[in-house]
């Protein structure tokens, strides 16, 4: 990993297309400006693992794969709203 | 209003049991309308049926039910998202619900998403899958034997 040191105001450029400016430098996180063409995506790293959880959770259901324990196992019925309403 | 929905038919929805996420979930930014179902056969257990597209329907329970010790931490972002003054905290429970998504796939231990649970405002129905600022919990926790009786 390339590690440089830089003060608030400073930028890198990353291939000619992307700046990555730091802003402000405070007691224990940092505020980063960011400069990248439209198709380059940027995002925080826990964005791209919470996405690529989602993406693999909506699976979840069609697998067929729901435990039979995981909930309290009650008499079969219509599914039902958990805030407000009836039932469907 | 009636959904046409994959894995539960049609289902009528009344506008008080919707939840709204403004900003969609990381993958699903699309998705803004959900509502929250519970089954008699899974009752623990809710499902976030996406209103928008039919086949979508995530897993998931209440934080607590996972970790019964679990305390929320909200980025200011996502406090004011939500709705609550940024300097402060709502309360899980009395404020907001809050929801960690499963992943079940044949063959594997279920896990739960910790680190960035579907916390929604109690009154207004406002969601967002918050992305904890801190590493206390993963994305793929496992779920505790307790959950599963």
């Amino acid at each position: 990993m390339l590690v440089i040191r830089r003060h608030p105001g400073e930028s890198i450029l990353i291939g000619g297309e992307i700046e990555l400016e730091v802003i402000e430098c405070g007691h224990n996180r940092v505020k980063l400006g960011i400069r990248a063409p439209q198709h380059i995506p940027v995002m925080r790293a826990e964005v791209k693992a919470t996405r690529e959880q989602n993406l693999a959770a909506a699976q979840s259901i069609s697998g067929g794969a729901i435990p039979a324990g995981l909930g309290r196992r009650a008499r079969g019925g219509p599914a039902v709203p958990l805030l407000g309403g009836g039932p469907a | 209003m009636n959904y046409q929905t994959a894995h539960w038919g049609l289902i009528a929805v009344d506008e008080s049991s919707t939840v709204e996420f403004p900003e969609g979930l990381p993958g699903f930014e699309e998705c803004r309308g959900f509502v929250l179902l519970q089954h008699p056969e899974h009752a623990g257990l809710v499902f976030l049926q996406s209103l928008e597209r039919a086949e979508l329907c995530f897993l998931a329970l209440p934080v607590r039910a996972v970790r019964p010790d679990y305390s929320l931490a909200l980025s200011g972002e996502d406090t004011a998202l939500l709705g609550f003054p940024e300097d402060g905290q709502p309360v899980l429970g009395s404020d907001v619900l809050a929801l960690a998504i499963l992943s079940l796939a044949e063959g594997r231990m279920p896990t739960a998403n910790l680190l960035s649970p579907v916390v929604i405002h109690s009154r207004t129905r406002r969601a967002v899958q918050a992305i904890r600022p801190d590493q206390r919990y993963g994305c793929r926790e496992p779920l505790e034997e307790t959950v599963c009786l």
